[in-house]
Protein backbone atom coordinates (compact mmCIF):
# COMPACT_ATOMS: atom_id res chain seq x y z
CA UNK A 1 0.00 0.00 0.00
CA UNK A 2 1.24 3.44 -0.88
CA UNK A 3 1.33 5.60 2.25
CA UNK A 4 1.26 9.39 1.98
CA UNK A 5 1.08 12.02 4.69
CA UNK A 6 -1.37 14.84 4.05
CA UNK A 7 -2.66 17.84 5.99
CA UNK A 8 -6.10 19.40 5.89
CA UNK A 9 -6.56 21.11 2.56
CA UNK A 10 -4.09 18.87 0.75
CA UNK A 11 -5.04 16.37 -1.91
CA UNK A 12 -4.07 13.17 -3.66
CA UNK A 13 -4.64 12.65 -7.37
CA UNK A 14 -5.40 9.14 -8.61
CA UNK A 15 -5.14 8.63 -12.35
CA UNK A 16 -6.29 11.58 -14.38
CA UNK A 17 -9.74 12.04 -12.95
CA UNK A 18 -9.88 11.24 -9.25
CA UNK A 19 -8.89 13.79 -6.59
CA UNK A 20 -9.15 13.00 -2.90
CA UNK A 21 -8.89 15.96 -0.54
CA UNK A 22 -8.49 15.95 3.22
CA UNK A 23 -11.02 18.57 4.28
CA UNK A 24 -10.80 18.50 8.03
CA UNK A 25 -9.03 16.60 10.77
CA UNK A 26 -10.69 16.75 14.14
CA UNK A 27 -10.40 14.34 17.03
CA UNK A 28 -10.41 10.82 15.68
CA UNK A 29 -12.21 11.75 12.48
CA UNK A 30 -11.11 12.92 9.08
CA UNK A 31 -13.46 14.45 6.53
CA UNK A 32 -12.55 13.53 3.00
CA UNK A 33 -13.77 14.99 -0.27
CA UNK A 34 -13.76 12.84 -3.38
CA UNK A 35 -13.87 14.33 -6.86
CA UNK A 36 -14.44 11.55 -9.35
CA UNK A 37 -16.25 11.05 -12.65
CA UNK A 38 -19.99 10.73 -12.15
CA UNK A 39 -20.09 7.16 -13.34
CA UNK A 40 -17.45 6.02 -10.86
CA UNK A 41 -19.14 4.63 -7.76
CA UNK A 42 -17.69 5.78 -4.44
CA UNK A 43 -18.68 3.89 -1.30
CA UNK A 44 -17.75 3.68 2.33
CA UNK A 45 -15.73 0.48 2.43
CA UNK A 46 -17.70 -1.20 5.20
CA UNK A 47 -20.99 -0.70 3.37
CA UNK A 48 -19.57 -1.97 0.11
CA UNK A 49 -18.09 -4.99 1.88
CA UNK A 50 -21.45 -5.82 3.43
CA UNK A 51 -23.17 -5.78 0.04
CA UNK A 52 -20.32 -7.85 -1.36
CA UNK A 53 -20.69 -10.43 1.42
CA UNK A 54 -24.45 -10.66 0.83
CA UNK A 55 -23.85 -11.24 -2.88
CA UNK A 56 -21.44 -14.03 -2.06
CA UNK A 57 -23.97 -15.51 0.36
CA UNK A 58 -26.66 -15.41 -2.34
CA UNK A 59 -24.59 -17.54 -4.72
CA UNK A 60 -25.85 -21.04 -5.36
CA UNK A 61 -23.74 -23.36 -7.48
CA UNK A 62 -25.35 -25.41 -10.22
CA UNK A 63 -25.38 -28.65 -8.23
CA UNK A 64 -26.95 -26.96 -5.19
CA UNK A 65 -29.82 -25.47 -7.13
CA UNK A 66 -32.26 -28.31 -6.47
CA UNK A 67 -31.65 -27.80 -2.74
CA UNK A 68 -32.67 -24.17 -3.09
CA UNK A 69 -35.83 -25.17 -4.93
CA UNK A 70 -36.68 -27.53 -2.08
CA UNK A 71 -35.89 -24.88 0.54
CA UNK A 72 -38.10 -22.24 -1.07
CA UNK A 73 -40.95 -24.72 -1.44
CA UNK A 74 -40.58 -25.85 2.14
CA UNK A 75 -40.88 -22.30 3.35
CA UNK A 76 -44.29 -22.05 1.69
CA UNK A 77 -43.76 -18.43 1.00
CA UNK A 78 -46.78 -16.27 0.99
CA UNK A 79 -46.02 -12.91 -0.51
CA UNK A 80 -48.75 -10.27 -0.53
CA UNK A 81 -48.48 -9.94 -4.30
CA UNK A 82 -48.30 -13.58 -5.28
CA UNK A 83 -50.08 -16.84 -4.69
CA UNK A 84 -47.96 -19.18 -2.64
CA UNK A 85 -46.31 -21.91 -4.62
CA UNK A 86 -47.46 -25.39 -3.79
CA UNK A 87 -44.49 -27.48 -2.82
CA UNK A 88 -44.07 -30.03 -5.54
CA UNK A 89 -42.58 -32.72 -3.33
CA UNK A 90 -45.41 -33.10 -0.84
CA UNK B 1 -36.57 9.50 -8.53
CA UNK B 2 -38.52 7.40 -6.13
CA UNK B 3 -39.18 3.87 -7.19
CA UNK B 4 -42.78 3.12 -6.52
CA UNK B 5 -44.31 -0.32 -6.24
CA UNK B 6 -45.30 0.18 -9.88
CA UNK B 7 -41.88 -1.16 -10.66
CA UNK B 8 -43.11 -4.57 -9.66
CA UNK B 9 -45.34 -4.44 -12.71
CA UNK B 10 -42.30 -4.29 -14.97
CA UNK B 11 -41.90 -7.75 -16.38
CA UNK B 12 -38.82 -9.69 -15.55
CA UNK B 13 -37.07 -11.33 -18.40
CA UNK B 14 -36.95 -14.92 -17.30
CA UNK B 15 -35.37 -17.52 -19.50
CA UNK B 16 -34.59 -14.88 -22.04
CA UNK B 17 -31.56 -15.67 -24.14
CA UNK B 18 -30.33 -12.09 -24.41
CA UNK B 19 -28.01 -11.40 -21.45
CA UNK B 20 -28.15 -8.49 -19.05
CA UNK B 21 -24.98 -6.41 -19.09
CA UNK B 22 -23.33 -5.34 -15.86
CA UNK B 23 -20.37 -3.49 -17.33
CA UNK B 24 -18.67 -2.87 -13.98
CA UNK B 25 -19.36 -6.32 -12.60
CA UNK B 26 -21.06 -6.51 -9.21
CA UNK B 27 -19.59 -6.17 -5.70
CA UNK B 28 -17.67 -9.34 -4.95
CA UNK B 29 -17.58 -10.35 -8.62
CA UNK B 30 -15.98 -7.49 -10.55
CA UNK B 31 -15.36 -9.65 -13.63
CA UNK B 32 -18.91 -10.96 -13.93
CA UNK B 33 -20.34 -8.79 -16.68
CA UNK B 34 -23.03 -10.80 -18.39
CA UNK B 35 -26.02 -12.45 -16.74
CA UNK B 36 -29.21 -14.26 -17.60
CA UNK B 37 -32.28 -14.12 -15.40
CA UNK B 38 -33.62 -17.65 -15.05
CA UNK B 39 -36.74 -18.73 -13.18
CA UNK B 40 -35.94 -20.92 -10.19
CA UNK B 41 -39.33 -22.57 -10.33
CA UNK B 42 -42.29 -21.72 -12.52
CA UNK B 43 -44.15 -19.70 -9.88
CA UNK B 44 -42.20 -16.58 -10.81
CA UNK B 45 -41.21 -15.71 -7.24
CA UNK B 46 -37.48 -16.41 -7.26
CA UNK B 47 -35.03 -16.14 -10.09
CA UNK B 48 -31.39 -17.01 -10.53
CA UNK B 49 -29.14 -14.24 -11.77
CA UNK B 50 -26.92 -16.58 -13.75
CA UNK B 51 -23.51 -15.45 -14.88
CA UNK B 52 -22.91 -16.37 -18.50
CA UNK B 53 -19.15 -16.84 -18.22
CA UNK B 54 -19.21 -19.00 -15.09
CA UNK B 55 -21.95 -21.60 -14.71
CA UNK B 56 -21.26 -21.89 -10.98
CA UNK B 57 -21.88 -18.20 -10.37
CA UNK B 58 -25.60 -17.66 -9.89
CA UNK B 59 -27.32 -15.56 -7.25
CA UNK B 60 -30.82 -16.11 -5.94
CA UNK B 61 -32.85 -12.95 -6.52
CA UNK B 62 -36.47 -11.80 -6.34
CA UNK B 63 -38.54 -8.71 -6.99
CA UNK B 64 -38.63 -6.89 -3.64
CA UNK B 65 -42.24 -5.72 -3.83
CA UNK B 66 -43.55 -9.25 -3.68
CA UNK B 67 -42.47 -9.28 -0.03
CA UNK B 68 -41.93 -5.63 0.87
CA UNK B 69 -44.70 -3.65 -0.84
CA UNK B 70 -43.63 -0.37 0.79
CA UNK B 71 -40.05 -0.58 -0.42
CA UNK B 72 -39.23 2.71 -2.16
CA UNK B 73 -35.56 3.00 -3.07
CA UNK B 74 -34.45 6.28 -4.54
CA UNK B 75 -32.29 6.09 -7.61
CA UNK B 76 -29.70 8.85 -7.75
CA UNK B 77 -29.43 11.08 -10.80
CA UNK B 78 -26.05 9.53 -11.49
CA UNK B 79 -27.46 6.01 -11.57
CA UNK B 80 -30.54 7.13 -13.46
CA UNK B 81 -28.41 8.83 -16.11
CA UNK B 82 -25.83 6.07 -16.14
CA UNK B 83 -28.47 3.46 -16.80
CA UNK B 84 -30.43 5.68 -19.18
CA UNK B 85 -33.61 5.26 -17.18
CA UNK B 86 -36.07 7.96 -18.11
CA UNK B 87 -39.34 6.50 -16.91
CA UNK B 88 -40.25 4.17 -14.09
CA UNK B 89 -41.34 1.55 -16.60
CA UNK B 90 -37.77 1.40 -17.87
CA UNK B 91 -36.48 0.01 -14.60
CA UNK B 92 -36.50 -3.59 -13.54
CA UNK B 93 -35.53 -4.10 -9.93
CA UNK B 94 -34.60 -7.26 -8.09
CA UNK B 95 -32.65 -7.96 -4.91
CA UNK B 96 -30.26 -10.67 -3.72
CA UNK B 97 -31.78 -13.39 -1.55
CA UNK B 98 -29.92 -15.55 0.94
CA UNK B 99 -31.14 -18.81 2.38
CA UNK B 100 -30.00 -19.73 5.87
CA UNK B 101 -28.04 -22.91 6.23
CA UNK B 102 -30.86 -24.62 8.09
CA UNK B 103 -33.15 -23.45 5.29
CA UNK B 104 -35.96 -22.20 7.46
CA UNK B 105 -35.36 -18.52 6.89
CA UNK B 106 -34.61 -16.34 3.91
CA UNK B 107 -33.37 -12.78 3.77
CA UNK B 108 -33.44 -10.13 1.11
CA UNK B 109 -30.82 -7.44 0.65
CA UNK B 110 -32.82 -4.23 0.31
CA UNK B 111 -29.68 -2.10 0.60
CA UNK B 112 -28.21 -3.42 -2.64
CA UNK B 113 -30.87 -3.78 -5.34
CA UNK B 114 -30.04 -4.67 -8.91
CA UNK B 115 -31.51 -2.15 -11.34
CA UNK B 116 -31.71 -2.97 -15.04
CA UNK B 117 -32.86 -0.80 -17.91
CA UNK B 118 -35.52 -2.93 -19.58
CA UNK B 119 -34.85 -1.41 -23.01
CA UNK B 120 -31.05 -1.53 -23.10
CA UNK B 121 -30.65 -4.53 -20.75
CA UNK B 122 -27.83 -2.67 -19.00
CA UNK B 123 -27.82 -2.93 -15.23
CA UNK B 124 -25.87 -2.27 -12.09
CA UNK B 125 -26.12 -3.04 -8.44
CA UNK B 126 -26.92 0.10 -6.50
CA UNK B 127 -25.55 0.52 -2.98
CA UNK B 128 -28.11 2.57 -1.07
CA UNK B 129 -25.84 3.53 1.81
CA UNK B 130 -27.84 6.51 3.05
CA UNK B 131 -31.42 5.36 2.63
CA UNK B 132 -31.68 3.19 5.70
CA UNK B 133 -32.73 -0.04 3.99
CA UNK B 134 -31.74 -3.27 5.71
CA UNK B 135 -28.98 -5.42 4.35
CA UNK B 136 -30.81 -8.50 5.57
CA UNK B 137 -34.56 -8.18 5.71
CA UNK B 138 -36.26 -11.41 6.70
CA UNK B 139 -38.64 -12.55 4.01
CA UNK B 140 -42.08 -12.99 5.55
CA UNK B 141 -43.75 -16.34 5.12
CA UNK B 142 -46.83 -18.17 6.16
CA UNK B 143 -46.47 -20.78 8.86
CA UNK B 144 -47.15 -24.19 7.46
Amino acid sequence: MLVLTRKAGESIVIGNEVVITVLEVRGGQIRIGVDAPRDLAVHRAEVYQQVMAENQAAVVSAEKRSEVVRATSKLRLQAPGVSPAEPSDR
Amino acid sequence: MTASPNYAAAPLMPDDTSPLRFDDGIPGFPDARSFLLVELVEDGVFQMLQNVENGDLALVVAVPWLFFPDYAPELSDVDQDGLGIERQEDAIVFCPVTIDADADRMHMNLMGPFVVNARTRVGRQIVLADQDFPLRAEIPRSVA
